[in-house]
């Protein structure tokens, strides 16, 4: 095994790996979109007055929070299936894992962003009789996601990170690329430090946008 | 300034509706309601309100009855946690009540069901605005955001129709150049007064004033207070609770003296101020002019 670093060995591999990055791109942002949509509805679930609506989300929360993402993932590719006799291909399970996985932890942040709305806003909609949709989508919705949007996009920069669990059920990701290509080239210094490199060149400047965020919007808006 | 259209109050006199603070309330305003004349329908007529919280645990309307005709600019006086509040909120529309009904031009809107429930007339209930002491502006909304949103999210108004109107408001009141300023960027006055002009656009037929000037800095006090009086003169009704005197000494064209959640004296304000009828409204006046609070 020759164990000099050469950055140049990884070029005729990097298609592959890119393509393994538009995987796990398409399966992050389409798991982050789900998991923003059911996590507001979480969030409002978790503080409303419902009894039953909190029990059952709070539990869900709980339960996704508390547990190792690869143990959800794997339990939804091979158990449920199992369970409800159907056939669920890699791609579909890991969806469904990663999108309740951001639901959690996205209703985690909207939850908090619901409670810091005064009640002086409640006020302002019902004396302005705000039907409850339009104060749900025009007043509550956009002030909440402003409030939780720090919060929202870490844990999208933590989703993108976990995504990488999803080689292990097979899916073609930046991970399971480099994976391939390292132990079948046994070159795994040059290609895991060019995957590793590629996550980061995504991600720092995901976080790099959280802080620009706090900065910028919400200063302005004094939220 | 606005003694034009003070108006004498209606067959039932200040003594008739000044509840005793024994909890006898609700048998001296049942009287006033027998005793009114027909003729006189007050614009808005408050009866019998009651309203605890924690489930009657603590009382904070006893039994409150008024009422106001369309001429009148009613200023609401009291102690702190005398239920001056409540009662603009209950006339609002935001509280559950416990007894009683509020009317607003001869229609029961807000009512307390034989079940308990709470039943609020939406229709009638939008025909009032109110302003808190409390910024209530949406913040990720600019100021013309704020003005139209329920016009056209509520009434189905078209936008370019409520921007124009929304332009006329604040060009009226020298609020225009800051049609897209975000609530932030506003003054605590700016922001009071961009609320009235919230409350404005939804063309109320009463307007309820909730201490809009206890959270804001002395200096800005005038302009807020000068809003409020230009809308007067247009012939606004309008309700308001407010400790500044010299502010109601000026507005009001009746005045209620609310403590322990009961209306201790209502009546003209030459009478109230000059001569109070009875010794805790003496006291309060006192205690208000030593600048101590009750």
């Amino acid at each position: 095994m020759d164990l000099t670093f050469s950055p140049s060995f990884v070029l005729p591999y990097l298609p592959a790996l890119l393509r393994g990055l538009y995987m796990t791109l398409l399966l992050s942002i389409l798991c982050i979109s789900i998991g923003l949509v059911f996590g507001f509805a979480v969030g409002l679930m978790r503080n409303g007055t419902n009894r039953i609506a909190y029990a059952c989300s709070t539990i869900f929360v709980e339960f996704f929070r508390g547990t190792p993402v690869l143990i959800q993932l794997f339990w939804i590719f091979f158990c449920l299936p199992v369970l409800l006799n159907v056939e669920i291909g890699p791609f579909v399970s890991a969806t469904i894992a990663l999108s309740l996985y951001m639901t959690a932890l996205a209703s985690e942040a909207f939850r908090s962003a619901l409670l810091s709305i005064g009640s002086e806003q409640n006020d302002a909609v019902l004396a302005l009789g705000l039907p409850r949709r339009v104060s749900l989508l025009h007043v509550i919705l956009p002030q909440a996601f402003l409030r939780a949007l720090p919060n929202l996009l870490s844990n999208s920069v933590t989703l993108f990170k976990e995504s990488a669990l999803v080689s292990a059920v097979g899916i073609t990701d930046l991970m399971f690329q480099g994976e391939i290509i390292s132990s079948a080239t046994a070159r795994p210094i040059e290609v895991l430090t060019t995957v590793a490199a590629m996550y980061f060149a995504v991600g720092f400047p995901l976080t790099q946008i959280v802080s620009l965020v706090e900065r910028r919007v919400l200063r302005r808006m004094a939220i | 300034m606005v003694s034009g259209s003070r108006q004498i109050p209606a067959a039932p006199g200040p003594a008739s509706s000044v509840a005793d603070a024994g909890g006898a309330g609700s048998a001296g305003q049942s009287a006033e309601g027998e005793d009114r004349l027909p003729a006189t329908q007050p614009f808005v007529e408050i009866r019998n309100l009651r309203k605890s919280y924690a489930r009657g645990a603590i009382p904070v309307l006893k039994g409150v009855g008024d009422t106001m005709s369309k001429t009148d600019r009613l200023v609401i006086l009291g102690p702190s946690g005398g239920g001056k509040s409540t009662l603009l909120r209950c006339v609002m529309g935001l509280e559950t009540i416990d007894s009683g009904a509020i009317t607003l031009d001869g229609r029961n809107y807000i009512e307390c069901l034989s079940n308990g429930r709470t039943f609020v007339d939406r229709t009638v209930q939008r025909q009032v605005g109110m302003v808190f002491q409390h910024y209530t502006l949406f913040p990720h909304l600019t100021v013309l955001g704020n003005l139209i949103l329920a016009p056209v999210k509520r009434n189905g108004e078209k936008k370019g129709a409520a921007i124009a109107r929304a332009e006329a408001l604040l060009s009226r009141f020298g609020l225009i150049s800051k049609l897209k300023s975000y609530p932030s960027q506003l003054s605590g006055g700016q922001k009071q007064r961009v609320a009235i002009a919230r409350a404005l656009m939804l063309e109320p037929k009463l307007m309820l004033f909730d201490e809009v000037t206890s959270a804001l800095d002395p200096e800005l006090i005038a302009e807020v207070e000068s809003m409020i009086s230009e809308l007067a003169e247009g012939g606004m009704p309008m309700m308001i609770v407010t400790h500044d005197m010299g502010f109601a000494k000026n507005i009001a064209t009746k005045v209620l003296f609310c403590a322990d959640g009961v209306v201790m004296e209502s009546g003209d304000p030459e009478t109230f101020f000059a001569a109070p009828k009875i010794k805790r409204t003496r006291d309060f006046l006192a205690s208000i002019l030593r600048g101590t609070k009750v």
